[in-house]
């Protein structure tokens, strides 16, 4: 699926995540800020790409805030920001959680 | 603590809401600059009980007056603020967001996705979202071993691109290998953005080493120096120069091997000359300032806020030779919009 406009979902209170999907020429790009991310970033990034690959998006660039969220926030605030992106928000996809 | 998890809208029209909220700046020494109309923010804020403990407000895509109660000391509290802020601006679709703040906020504000653009000694500007001034450099056209040549670089709001403009172009051009002209974006000129930029491109299109780009949110803009869209404030402009100039230095020259920066001369507006001088204080030595003397036809300066006067008061031949064609012409084409447009309210006097 295609990035049609830049999207956010989350907040930056303690245990969320803050997902903005914007568009990207190829690949997926993650940007991500978090106070564990020595320790949790490879799989905060990880749950990232595979929620994004359920929706099979494949160019995307993508700003993770992260406070604290534990992998079924990473994935739900994921796939909030990324059916807002690809203007699909009004068909969740439920199968992909 | 006994406060609610709640942002509210505050509403700043309401005196009663209005004095909580000056008392809450007063505590953390947040002064509000009195040229800023309370119509023009958006305010939200945290109370405990009646009490107003913590508050941001944004203007278009800056957020500003940030302030939580130092008795709560509290960094759920700023995050909930900027968090709210952010989710508002989202809703409008506006993802690119600056902050202007006390070098003591700075951590604050990295810890929630901010990357810093530039730190001066009384503020640092910060910025997040969907793009990024790393994102703006890449769009930037360059040539082949730029880095060896001699790069140049002109900041203009070009409101309209008059004769005085191209002057200053071909001076740059005729010593440099490449010139770059940022246009100010910042929309709130008598000319609209698309307008200037297509004058100014129209305009040099025959000199083959100038390239005509968009200065982005970078320079000159609300983000950089919003002060300069306002005449003469010359206490607040002095560090806002100082923030501009510290950000064109470091993002802007640096990476694209500019080493000079061309300037006009400026005789009439306060507000440039304060910018001229800070330019001329911070830039070199690496970036050096070159200010060229004013064009003069028939003993007359060349200035657009001669151009934009003699647009209100319908005298648009006494400035046929300001202009170049291709500005005089599409003044004249489009002479009732523009006349309007100062009916309106549109301010000529400042840049």
């Amino acid at each position: 699926m295609e990035i049609k406009s830049t999207a956010m979902a989350g907040t930056l209170e303690s245990s969320d995540i803050q997902i903005t999907i914007s568009s990207n020429k190829s690949g997926i790009q993650i940007d991500l800020n978090s106070d564990v991310a020595k320790i949790f970033g490879k799989q905060i990034k990880k749950v990232i790409i595979e929620s994004l690959n359920a929706l099979e998006i494949k160019n995307a660039k993508v700003k993770a805030v992260d406070q604290g969220a534990l992998d079924c926030v990473i994935r739900a605030r994921t796939l909030a920001a990324a059916q807002r992106a690809t203007h699909t928000a009004e068909e969740p996809e439920w199968e992909v959680f | 603590m006994g406060y609610e998890q709640d942002v509210k809208r505050v509403n700043l029209k309401n005196p009663y809401y209005l004095k909580k909220w000056e008392n809450l700046l007063q505590k953390v020494d947040i002064q509000v600059s009195t040229e800023v109309s309370i119509d023009d923010i958006t305010c939200v804020g945290v109370f405990e009980a009646d009490q107003l403990i913590a508050t941001g407000s944004f203007q278009e895509n800056i957020l500003k007056y940030i302030a939580v109660d130092p008795t709560y000391h509290d960094g759920k509290l700023f995050n909930l603020i900027i968090s709210t802020l952010i989710s508002t601006l989202a809703q409008q679709q506006i993802f690119h967001i600056f902050v202007f703040t006390k070098p003591i906020y700075q951590m604050s504000f990295e810890f929630v996705g901010f990357k810093t653009l530039v730190k001066t000694d009384v503020g640092v500007l910060l910025e997040t979202g969907d793009t990024a001034i790393t994102d703006y450099l890449a769009t930037i056209p360059r040539i082949a071993n730029q880095k060896n040549c001699k790069i140049s670089a002109i900041v203009m709001n070009a409101n309209p691109f008059t004769l005085g403009h191209r002057y200053l172009v071909e001076e740059a051009s005729k010593s440099s290998d490449l010139v770059y002209i940022f246009v100010v974006k910042q929309d709130v000129s008598l000319f609209k953005t698309t307008e200037r930029f297509h004058l100014v491109q129209v305009g040099v299109s025959d000199l083959s080493n100038v390239r005509v780009v968009s200065g982005d949110e970078y320079m000159v803009s609300y983000a950089t120096f919003p002060t300069y869209f306002i005449p003469d404030k010359t206490n607040i402009i002095r560090y806002q120069t100082e923030m501009d100039a510290t950000l064109f230095k470091q993002k802007i020259a640096k990476p694209l091997h500019i080493k000079t920066r061309y300037l006009g001369e400026e005789p009439f507006s306060k507000t440039t000359e304060v910018y001229n001088e800070t330019l001329k204080r911070i830039l070199p030595p690496e970036v050096q300032v070159e200010i060229i003397p004013r064009l003069k036809i028939n003993t007359q300066i060349i200035s657009a806020t001669k151009v934009r006067k003699a647009i209100q008061q319908n005298q648009i031949e006494t400035i046929k030779d300001f202009l170049p064609n291709s500005t005089y012409n599409y003044i004249r084409d489009h002479l009732k919009i523009l006349q309007n447009s100062i009916k309106e309210g549109m301010n000529i006097d400042g840049n």
